[in-house]
């Protein structure tokens, strides 16, 4: 359960990942919500389309834009905990010095916030609810249909009222397609590292399959916010343990915000959320109150700060400010000392990761603390190769694997499949799109934008390219998400006359009658002749292919330029392209998309700008009513449909095998499991 | 003997220095960097602060330009520093060192047994040479040799990991290895070992048993083969004794010539056998432009190549006394 929570923290940066990457990255991402939305998609797998990575990399640019929106008027971050000598210039001059508790207590005029486990909630929403076939009949359904991809979540997605059916000596095999990089969470940059983390790390908040936010009943007590939303006190439990025995503390979290706002270390991925913290204090062993710079509805998702022990780090952190290099951190690397439901047991190069449950994580003095983790062990096999991760899973070697989509169309229908095993998707909020820069001659006018729309033969790509699988999108928000217009605009679908009309109306016609368009810009005659980027996978290039056949018949040259990930990244964020394919996840907060949409921000790599998309995303921030934040980002995403700064093509779905053993999956806008209770619902039924 | 040892000693040394200035100036040059990677990794409603970039920039030496910060890391090599991987948070020697055994048990075993069977292959071939079976040799060679390993080791996979179940699908030990004795041990990495072994050898066996048989037509024409005829001696003691190990020196030169790939590792095979090599790492680190990994690697695969070359000139003295180096 809670775990998972902690899993989407940590991966946050996965999502981020596929933003017009095509790397391999997974999709799924993660975690806490912590940021937005997770990019898209993941590409290589040879997943639909494709994704790009958009976000990915997005990032920021070298370019600075501005930092986070949020954040604005203080500088950046906070105050180094130990020595700031040698750093140079960037770093925060100003520390933060926490008021006393009986003061914040005095002003805050604390409001309740919700503290749950959420395997608990969802067991309560199942209960006496039936499900609409029976397990055996469920587990001969053959994935062929949405009904039947219905049935057999409803059915075999449920999660477990009671012990009886729980095969607690079980060992869960899951699948990861690459190596974590490291088990210190302060390090956690990819999916993978998520995965691992949410097994053996531990956070205080967790949100559920509709993004809501709840303090974690398994870490912490309780949690409120101050009425001016300006700060947040959280009580930990006091029945947490270190792997190695010591109790797990508010100091502990404290320290670990400090280290990470150190100038010595380097961990951009978890800083940047961090940073928009004005500060952390911890008053107590148990209680601690994270200092906002703003009162703003995104502060729920800044507190992310992962547990490091600081009866070990103080010590290390001295002779190594870099948590990397000196043999002690090097051995910690390699047994960490955790504090999450399972510990590492063995980790073998490249291939395996071993977890074990942790008695001490429900059990003290023999009584029954929490609710116990449903497997003995959980295994994480590294294997990069799709087919032969799809032949393990069909021998038995491990239970549950991503599929591509192509996987998901051809190769999991036969017996040797469904003899072991299940199939089950759910819908995901990754969207794919054109990005349009919008400073080339090309694309500066709405008119050429919305031309490209109508010549993209969207049908071909959704039916055939993407085997009929995912739907249209129609803007940046995902049509089944709160924060999407109802009913939303309608996608666009190929018209050649219409986008032919556009382009003459913008000036884009053949005047030398060579058979391609032109126009004179600046005094000068220029071709409708442009790049699109994506990154050399293959259904992506197909999709760019696509596009360029159809623009040919309307004279317009596109040429497709597949990249490495990397240069691809340099070059969106950067702004040095004219056309790019990508895909964004959305995240479990839509404020997540202005740093996409947003003017001058770090990921608007397209350059589009609309002021009242601006102000819009900034009244949205305050307006903590979720209805009412919903209606303005349902403004937000019609205003931009408008705009076209990008051609928004689908959305994907998440498609996952998994062993008819297994048991309590259900999907969430991020997958499976970067949720609570994610995948600490699953369990293996008795023999 | 030794003067020549020490002038191609120094003359290797500067040819080293000259390559790794020249892959540092182009890994540098190359667009995307480590920095830009990292911000890929945030999520998307972030943007990295300026100042983090900064950092990170200065941490990772990017800082300077690339020929200055290629003497600092000549230096750090010089004192045995290789520097520390920007993604992996592990110095470099170490994950050398982590993947140097298991690259090497593939292609030194894939060696030798390409060694084993290609001699006596492209000896039968000889002695055959133009006869049905030895066509029939050859064609299935060539086939073979044509044969991706990626679908070679995929169709291996379905049917020995999979459908007979004899072998393992992934990876190098078994879940249980750590509780097994030593020579348990041994054989499970042995069995773990039999499918990629045996990708990695089939294709370069044509190549070899060919590369035997062009050079032993060679010197079978030769007038001492006649004379050894004319003597007495029987087919196969000419062919062995007198052919072969004539045809001995370009195998030396081959020897010497694959020293590098042998650390080198393969990026396919290991893919699709979960094998933790040394070629999935070099991709990687090129993709996350981790450049002091590429930077050791290329020293390393550099080294050996030189190396290789040196001992294939040196070896050409031992296996054939009209070469002479004083």
């Amino acid at each position: 359960m809670r775990s998972e929570v902690r899993q989407l923290a940590w991966c946050l940066s996965a999502w981020t990942l596929v933003w017009l990457a095509g790397c391999s990255d997974p999709d799924r991402g993660a975690a806490e919500p912590a940021g937005p939305a997770p990019p898209a998609a993941s590409p290589a797998e040879g997943q639909g389309p494709p994704a790009a990575r958009p976000a990915e990399g997005q990032g920021p640019p070298a370019v600075p834009v501005k930092t986070p929106p949020v954040i604005t008027t203080e500088k950046p971050a906070t105050p180094p905990p130990a020595e700031p000598k040698e750093e140079p210039k960037p770093e925060p001059t100003e520390a933060f010095v926490a008021p006393p508790l009986a003061e914040v207590d005095a002003q805050a005029n604390w409001i309740d916030q919700p503290v749950a486990n959420l395997l608990d909630l969802r067991r309560k929403e199942e209960q006496g609810t039936q499900p609409p076939v029976s397990v055996a009949e469920a587990l001969a359904l053959k994935n062929d249909s949405k009904e039947n991809n219905d049935k057999l979540v409803t059915t075999l997605g449920r999660v477990a009222q009671t012990a009886d059916n729980i095969d607690y000596d079980a060992v869960l095999n899951r699948h990861i397609k690459a190596d974590a990089k490291s088990t210190n969470p302060l390090f956690q940059s990819s999916v993978y590292e998520a995965d691992v983390m949410g097994l053996i790390g531990l956070l205080p908040f967790t949100f559920d399959r509709d993004m809501n936010r709840f303090g974690d009943a398994d870490v912490i007590v309780s949690w409120q916010t101050s009425s001016d939303r300006l700060m947040d006190k959280i009580v930990l439990r006091d029945d947490l343990l270190w792997t190695d025995g010591h109790p797990v503390t508010a100091h502990d979290l404290e320290f670990a915000f400090n280290t990470v706002m150190s100038p010595k270390i380097s961990v951009p991925a978890i800083k940047t959320s961090l940073a928009r913290l004005k500060g952390v204090k911890a008053y107590d062993d148990r209680t601690l109150v994270y200092f906002h710079k703003e009162a703003l509805a995104t502060n729920i998702w800044n507190v992310s700060i992962p547990f490091i022990p600081k009866h070990v780090y103080e010590k290390t952190l001295q002779e190594d400010p870099t948590m990397e290099q000196s043999p002690a951190h090097v051995e910690l690397e390699k047994n960490p000392v955790t504090c999450g439901p399972y510990r590492v047991v063995e980790r073998t190069l490249g291939s395996s990761y071993l977890f074990e449950r942790r008695d001490d994580w429900f059990l003290k003095d023999g009584k029954q603390i929490r609710e116990k983790p449903y497997f003995k062990q959980v295994r994480m096999r590294v294997i990069s190769e799709l087919n032969t991760a799809l032949l393990a899973l069909k021998k038995g070697e491990i239970d549950e694997m991503e599929l591509s989509a192509e996987q998901w169309v051809n190769q999991t229908n036969d017996e040797s499949f469904y003899e072991q095993n299940t199939k089950a998707s759910g819908v995901e909020w990754t969207t794919y799109l054109f990005t349009w820069n919008l400073s080339t001659p090309f694309f500066s006018d709405v008119r050429v934008r919305k031309a490209m729309g109508y010549a993209f033969n969207h049908k071909e790509l959704l039916e055939k390219q993407n085997f009929g699988l995912f739907e249209a999108a129609n803007g940046p928000y995902h049509q089944t998400s709160w924060m999407s217009p109802k009913p939303g605009p309608v996608p666009y679908t190929q018209d050649l006359d219409k986008a032919e009309a556009l382009l003459d109306e913008a000036g884009w016609v053949d005047s030398d009658n060579d058979g391609i368009r032109d126009k004179l810009v600046d005094g000068k005659r220029v071709k409708f002749e442009f790049s699109i980027i994506c990154t050399p996978v293959e259904e992506r290039k197909k999709l760019c292919t696509l596009l360029k056949d159809n623009l040919e018949q309307i004279g317009v040259i596109c040429n497709v330029s597949p990249l490495d990930f990397a240069v691809l990244q340099e070059r969106t964020v950067e702004h040095k392209f004219q056309a790019a394919f990508g895909g964004w996840g959305a995240g479990a907060d839509p404020d997540l998309s202005f740093n996409i949409y947003g003017t001058k921000e770090g990921r608007n790599y397209g350059l589009y700008s609309n002021p009242e998309v601006d102000r819009l995303f900034k009244e949205a921030r305050g307006e903590f009513d979720r209805g009412k934040r919903a209606k303005l980002y349902a403004r937000i995403h019609e205003l931009i449909y408008e705009d076209q700064p990008s051609t928004f093509l689908f959305t994907k779905n998440s498609f996952y095998a998994f062993s008819k053993k297994l048991r309590g999956y259900r999907f969430s806008p991020r997958g499976p499991y970067h949720y609570g209770p994610g995948a600490f619902s699953l369990y293996k039924v008795k023999n | 003997m030794l003067n020549y040892l020490l002038r191609r000693l120094l003359i290797g040394l500067v040819t080293l220095v000259a390559i790794t200035f020249l892959v540092f100036g182009l890994i540098r040059s190359m667009p995307g960097s480590p920095a830009l990677m990292a911000m890929a990794e945030a999520s998307p409603d972030r943007t990295i602060d300026p100042a983090d970039l900064e950092r990170m920039n200065r941490d990772y030496g990017l800082d300077k330009p690339w020929y200055q910060a290629y003497f600092v890391w000549l230096g750090n090599v010089l004192q045995g520093d290789l520097g520390r991987s920007f993604f992996r948070k592990e110095p470099v020697a170490r994950l050398i060192r982590q993947r140097m055994g298991p690259t090497l048990l593939l292609s030194v075993t894939s060696l030798l047994m390409t060694y084993l069977l290609s001699i006596p292959l492209g000896l039968y071939s000889s002695a055959r040479a133009n006869r049905p079976e030895e066509r029939v040799l050859s064609t299935g060679l060539y086939m073979l040799y044509s044969l991706p390993a990626f679908v070679a080791a995929l169709l291996l996979l379905y049917l020995f990991a999979y459908k007979l179940d004899w072998l393992p699908l992934f990876g190098m030990t078994s879940d249980n290895h750590q509780t097994l004795s030593p020579s348990g041990k041994f054989f499970d990495i042995v069995w773990h070992a039999v499918l990629p072994v045996i990708c990695s050898t089939y294709g370069s066996l044509a190549y070899y048993t060919r590369f035997v048989r062009a050079n032993l037509q060679e010197v079978i024409r030769q007038d001492y083969i006649r004379t050894a005829r004319a003597k007495g001696a029987g087919p196969l003691r000419v062919l062995v004794r007198h052919a072969f190990r004539n045809t001995l020196i370009p195998l030396v030169t081959l020897v010497g010539l694959t020293l590098p790939y042998l650390l080198s590792g393969s990026i396919v095979l290991e893919q699709v056998f979960s094998w933790p090599g040394m070629g999935r790492m070099y991709f990687e680190s090129i993709n996350a432009r981790d450049y002091p990994v590429i930077m050791g690697l290329t020293l390393l695969f550099s080294t050996l190549a030189l190396v290789g070359q040196l001992l294939a000139d040196v070896l050409y003295a031992v296996v054939d006394p009209r070469v002479s180096y004083s």
